[in-house]
């Protein structure tokens, strides 16, 4: 009698007859999300587990965050061990086989990109924070979103053969879309003079959008990865920043202000807060939000 | 991974030889042929180039290696894990290697201490002396170990040996929203049992713990299982039972006495109900209520009882630059066990109040207060009431180490004075440590 009970409770007993249910998607990351939702359309529901405006690498792993894992057709994370501190207990506390690490519904979507700052064969803690697999930060690039956009699409006609087409369909259109916008901006960053065309970052988050932009990081706030500033290693950014004439400071709103704020003030450059990712609670998609992270850097290097 | 791949011997003595350049049955080859059956499931997986004298035949060994590639490319396509676009290949691939080795990480934990009046600590792995002490070095090893089940292991050195602190499978994908645990475990009961010295926010561990669970907390051989509810908030239903011995591990219990189990009830059985509520973006809720039963060592079937209730609130803005949070917690143990002519009654109280101030800095105060219970038979030392105040102050240098100045004043009426102590604790982690729950 408590085995039927507990079937009774199980969502998996649940199978409501009808129209073929929407896939049920859980992102990690809010630009995930977005890329999800346009790729899914209205054949996916999609959950986003860490807002923009949190930094993804230091998430409280509230158990709440399993109720959305449990019932998951398709978990899709940042990958490049950027979740490793938050998401492993979720995961396994969810008790849900589907999205398991290697399961048709787990994707990472970081083995669409090529990632950047591989360590190669020596990885050590001495370097600060660093992630052996890679920088995990490559959201801020289209052209990374244009190649995860597709793997998202891939996945999506895998778990859902009856709309495959409309997936496979919607996730090129959005991956040629952001295509062509990386491809125009590229070009656009690329007709600006060279001496303006050098940043300084917080943390090493933005390599790809540098990459991307054309852009050459004069010098980084945080000494090493996850290491904090010191006055002296700030004196040594301000120092570069005025012999180069660095323009701009490029930041996540997550990530403390004081230090980037008075660099700017000193040395006569704009501070840049870069958004964290797509604001999905008001429906914003990805190519609106890296439009507008472009052409705040734009500005204020022009 | 083809076992010519793992095995570069293997692979010069199978492919490349094609028999002649070595003998057919060189002791390459032999050692080859072992190392192959050793990791016959990931062979098995992979086209393998069969080796010319394995089949005898040239026409032969050419149908069997279409053969196997057919059936390799049915598996790949019936597997839905690959399709995505990798412009990158070999070099997102190359990271693979870590999901055959498991996840290790050291921990080392050391204090300074300095003790005014006879050090009382209770748990195995506290500062108990002044000057120097080696409070444990942690081994921890976890990995999948199939797509059923992941093996975490817990091995813990002290200077002068090693202790299985746990060791359990864990059920990947069980249906139902149920989970098994088997092996050796914390037991789930209240919210500090099952963390270890590394989770702590005290260089210490919680004096009701010591009393009740023993120096290393309630933990046994065993097995649990822990259902996930399907309801629109987590509800988390825990079951469990373990050997009872063990003055270490089970002191409510047997103790140091060994209980030989002739049935289900002389196991210690624990029971929890776990909920959590988001009360906002910000603020975080988590009531536990449960409860311990099992034989204790007194005989004629005399039994003991822990009641358990915990309270855990949080406070952080998720977008803080600074990280700053505050955490309560209470935890509240009643016990009563009876012994021969009599039911002893008494209880335990642990609050904490834990602040993040900045990015690397944390304080932290602890209120406790244990009853004693006059003649204790099975703990003659607890025979008043103690109160223990900490206070603590926490520098975290990086996410991977942490020094922390902590002070307590013990109030134990039992003795002619009050204790203080005083400790200079420092942390160090090496490895891949898998994540904490919340």
């Amino acid at each position: 009698m408590l085995l039927a009970a507990l079937a009774w409770l199980a969502p998996a007993a649940a199978v409501a007859p009808g129209p073929p249910a929407k896939v049920r998607v859980v992102c990690t990351l809010a630009d995930l999300a977005a890329l999800a939702r346009e790729v899914g359309g209205p054949d996916v529901e999609v959950v986003n587990l860490v807002d923009a405006g949190q930094d993804a690498h230091y998430v409280d792993a509230r158990p709440s965050l399993m109720l959305p894992l449990a019932r998951a057709d398709l978990l899709i994370i940042n990958g490049l061990e950027l979740e490793i501190g938050w998401l492993p207990p979720l995961q396994r506390g969810a008790r849900n086989a589907a999205i398991l690490f290697g399961a048709a519904g787990f994707l990472d979507a970081s083995t669409a990109v090529r990632p950047m700052q591989t360590p190669g064969t020596v990885a050590s803690r001495s370097q600060g924070d660093v992630h052996p697999a890679g920088n995990p930060h490559y959201l801020h690039d289209a052209r990374a979103a244009a190649a995860v956009a597709q793997a998202i699409g891939q996945r999506l006609a895998q778990l859902d053969p009856g709309r495959a087409a409309r997936h496979r369909g919607r996730a090129a259109e959005v991956s040629a879309a952001l295509s062509a916008f990386a491809e125009a901006q590229r070009k656009r960053f690329s007709t600006l003079p060279a001496e303006r065309r050098r940043v300084v970052v917080y943390h090493q988050s933005l390599v790809y959008l540098l990459d991307w932009l054309g852009l050459e990081q004069a010098a980084a706030i945080e000494p090493l990865p996850g290491i904090p500033p010191n006055p002296g290693h700030i004196a040594k950014v301000l120092v570069t920043m005025r012999a180069q004439a660095v323009p701009a400071v490029l930041q996540e709103p997550y990530y403390p202000r004081n230090a980037a704020e008075t660099l700017a003030r000193l040395a006569k450059a704009k501070l840049v807060v870069v958004p964290g990712g797509a604001d999905v609670d008001r429906g914003e998609s990805y190519l609106v939000r890296i439009r507008r992270t472009v052409e705040a850097i734009h500005v204020a290097l022009r | 991974m083809t076992c010519a791949v793992v095995h570069p011997i293997a692979a010069a003595g199978s492919v490349r030889g094609r028999g002649r350049s070595a003998p057919a049955w060189s002791p390459a080859r032999w050692v080859a042929i072992l190392l192959c059956l050793g990791h016959a499931p990931w062979a098995l997986a992979q086209p393998v180039a069969l080796p010319a004298a394995a089949t005898g035949d040239a026409a032969d060994q050419a149908e069997l290696e279409r053969a196997l590639s057919r059936d390799a490319d049915a598996a790949g396509s019936a597997s839905a894990a690959t399709p995505a676009p990798n412009p990158a290949g070999p070099a997102a691939s190359a990271t693979n290697w870590r999901t055959i080795l498991p996840d290790i990480s050291l921990i080392l934990d050391t204090a300074l201490g300095a003790f005014i009046g006879a050090p009382r600590q209770t748990g195995a792995h506290d500062p108990a002396q002044s000057g120097f002490n080696l409070q444990q070095l942690e081994m921890h090893l976890e990995s999948s170990v199939d797509p059923y089940l992941e093996l975490q292991a817990n091995l813990v050195f002290a200077q002068f040996g090693v202790e299985v602190e746990e060791a359990y499978g864990r059920t990947l994908a069980a249906p139902l929203g149920l989970q098994l645990r088997m092996g050796q475990f914390l037991t789930r009961a209240g919210r500090s049992n099952p963390t270890h010295p590394h989770a702590w926010h005290f260089a210490d561990q919680a004096l009701v713990n010591g009393k009740f669970f023993g120096g290393e907390g309630q933990r046994g051989l065993g097995a649990e299982v822990s259902w996930l509810a399907p309801l629109p908030w987590v509800v988390e239903l825990i079951a469990s039972a373990a050997m009872p011995n063990g003055a270490c591990c089970a002191r409510s219990f047997g103790g140091a006495q060994a209980i030989n189990v002739g049935g289900p009830r002389d196991l210690a059985w624990n029971l929890r109900l776990e909920q959590f509520f988001d009360l906002s973006q910000r603020a975080a809720l988590l009531i536990g209520v449960g409860g311990l039963a099992g034989p204790n060592s007194t005989g004629f079937w005399n039994r003991t009882e822990i009641a358990i209730a915990d309270v855990m609130f949080r406070w952080r803005d998720p977008t803080d630059a600074q990280r700053r949070a505050v955490t309560i917690q209470l935890e509240l143990m009643g016990r009563r066990r009876q012994v021969p002519g009599r039911l002893l009654r008494d209880a335990g109280l642990t609050a904490q109040a834990v602040a993040r101030l900045a990015l690397r800095w944390e304080a932290g105060l602890r209120l406790e207060h244990v009853l004693g219970v006059a003649d204790d038979p099975l703990d003659p030392s607890w025979s008043q009431d103690r109160t223990r105040s900490t206070a603590q102050i926490t520098f975290y240098p990086s996410h991977f180490s942490r020094l922390r100045a902590q002070v307590a004043w013990d109030r134990r009426p039992a003795e002619a004075r009050d204790g203080f102590s005083a400790f200079l604790a420092f942390e160090a982690l090496i490895g891949a440590h898998g994540a904490h729950s919340y």
